[in-house]
């Protein structure tokens, strides 16, 4: 049972291209199709911490931590799309989240924290609802560093997977850390501190 | 080198004559950096495409009348799938809109950030006078996050300005312009399904007059459905107010549909908390079905006087069109495509 998508076409958006995943945890797989990709930006570099507002900031989710796991994991760190990095300064506009209704994607302030601070056990429970919720299809990988925009989420989906996390956890999540949450880890992040915030 | 052949069958009203504008000029070379000057060529970005010459082939759209007038353009990315137009379209984007796009891992998404910011460009420039490159445009950021237009300080159209709010699903992008007034636009499947039990979502998120209202309903199917047509009205508000989520969170404010003034917002007991004072009451709701297959809403501030609880607020003039940038667009709003439901 795929859950609430059934209705909807299946998208190629959820097809067998793989996705290119960072996970902290395991080691960093790189996806060899895209290497050969020419790049047609400038060379990775690590960007600077650019002002949360006014104007241009990104709304992505520090990738640069990225960046920094996978050199200590000590993986080839030839990104074939180092895009990312160098998105966070440039960006001007929101991202094409359905529904638009900012409930995530706000400028996060940059974080240089390497470590996933979130426990394994949290994360891959979080990736699991969210399989669960966004009909995730056999094989695509969903891990810490996956972004809810990424996968297609719209502000349902993304309340409907905040009630499953608050569900779960029995935890109550209020609005304003539920706009926060950018990736999976943001979300199993946030888990960890209300768990033990009630348990404490 | 041939340019694109396009067909341009505009069924919307007729152009209309504008203004000349007045351009700064100084040695006989136009210096504002948004204005098209015939002696300058525009760089090309591909051969073959100019720019200058697509975007001149935007037909007007007829003029926003009134604060309460919203005009919205719509596109439905399944069905534009040949490469030279989404190439086209591509070439819109700023160069940071474009390392977005490409930052897409799914190519449906990429396809879809492509489109929506394409969509946006073109519509700005119909209602800047198709005077305005679509490339040219800037965007700025409100500190929650909402988009908006950023006007060069010396462009006359910065004295009316265009607000405008952007809403996608997988099978529809849409874009509403308002003027002077702010704008949130939501669109929803109308067979949407939820994972969650409605009357569940409803509790966690709603008010206990919309659980109640909602809980009236008997038939699953039209429950949640009353659900969506919800959903999207609260948050084209919340959109329209541009604060966020947390904003303006959904149990501090009660949308009800059936009243005999309209759609009527209400602030519930739960907005009384502080830091909920920027929630205000006076904005105009509407509520349409497109293509028997979407739930459309529409929110806009209403800054007319008379808004006492015997008034009843004027509708909002509605107008969509379908369209394909620079090839098609077809007046959908007074047709079966576009039925008012409030």
């Amino acid at each position: 049972m795929a859950g609430a998508r059934t209705d909807r076409p299946v998208s190629p958006l959820r097809g067998p291209r793989r996705r290119y995943s960072r996970c902290a945890i395991t080691p960093p797989r790189i996806n060899v199709a895209r290497s050969l990709l020419p790049l047609s930006s400038t060379p990775p570099h690590p960007p600077s911490p650019s002002p949360v507002a006014p104007s241009r900031s990104s709304c992505s989710p520090p990738p640069f931590a990225c960046c920094l796991m996978a050199s200590i994991a000590g993986s080839a760190v030839s990104f074939a799309k180092p895009v990312k990095a160098i998105n966070t300064n440039s960006l001007s506009f929101s991202g094409p989240r359905r529904g638009n209704a900012f409930l995530r994607l706000q400028p996060v302030p940059m974080r240089f924290a390497v470590c996933c601070s979130a426990k394994q056990d949290t994360v891959e429970k979080v990736c699991e609802i969210v399989k669960k919720q966004l009909a995730v299809p056999e094989g695509t990988e969903v891990c810490g560093t996956t972004k809810f925009s990424d996968l297609g989420a719209d502000s349902l989906d993304t309340v409907e997977i905040v009630m499953g996390l608050e569900e779960e956890f029995q935890i109550s999540v209020e609005e304003t850390s539920a706009q926060a949450i950018a990736t999976v880890e943001d979300a199993a992040t946030l888990i960890d501190k209300l768990v033990s915030a009630k348990s404490s | 080198m041939r340019h694109h052949h396009l067909l341009l069958r505009c069924r919307a009203m007729p152009l209309l004559p504008l203004p000349p504008r007045t351009l700064r000029v100084s040695g006989g070379l136009v210096h504002h950096r948004l204005i098209r000057c015939h002696g300058m060529p525009i760089p090309r970005r591909t051969p073959g495409v100019s720019g200058g010459r697509l975007f001149a082939s935007l037909p007007l759209p007829p003029p926003l009348q009134s604060p309460r007038e919203v005009h919205v353009w719509y596109l439905c990315p399944d069905e534009l799938n040949n490469q030279s137009q989404l190439n086209m379209y591509e070439e819109l984007l700023s160069p940071s809109e474009r390392e977005y796009a490409d930052s897409m891992k799914a190519t449906m998404l990429r396809k879809d950030v492509v489109l929506s910011r394409a969509l946006l460009r073109t519509t700005l420039s119909r209602y800047t006078g198709c005077k305005i490159d679509p490339r040219s445009f800037e965007f700025k950021k409100n500190k929650f996050g909402k988009p908006e237009v950023l006007w060069p300080l010396d462009d006359s159209t910065a004295e009316q300005p265009l607000h405008f709010n952007i809403s996608h699903t997988t099978s529809l992008i849409a874009c509403g312009i308002a003027i002077n007034a702010h704008i949130g636009i939501d669109v929803e499947e109308k067979k949407r399904n939820t994972t969650k039990n409605i009357l569940s979502l409803a509790r966690r998120y709603f008010t206990p007059s919309e659980v109640d209202s909602l809980a009236e309903i008997s038939d699953s199917d039209a429950q949640r459905k009353e659900f969506l047509k919800l959903w999207t009205l609260k948050e084209a508000y919340v959109k329209a107010l541009g604060m966020g989520f947390s904003g303006a969170p959904f149990s501090t404010f009660s949308i009800m549909l059936e009243t005999s003034k309209g759609i009527r917002i209400s602030k519930t007991s739960n907005a009384s908390r502080p830091g909920y004072d920027h929630l205000s009451e006076n904005w105009l709701f509407t509520l349409a079905e497109l293509n028997s297959s979407h739930y459309m809403s529409v929110c806009i501030e209403d800054s007319s006087r008379s808004q006492g609880p015997e008034d009843s607020p004027a509708p909002v003039g509605l107008k969509v069109w379908k369209t394909v940038p620079f090839v098609e667009d077809t007046l959908v709003s007074g047709t079966e495509a576009v039925k008012l439901i409030a």
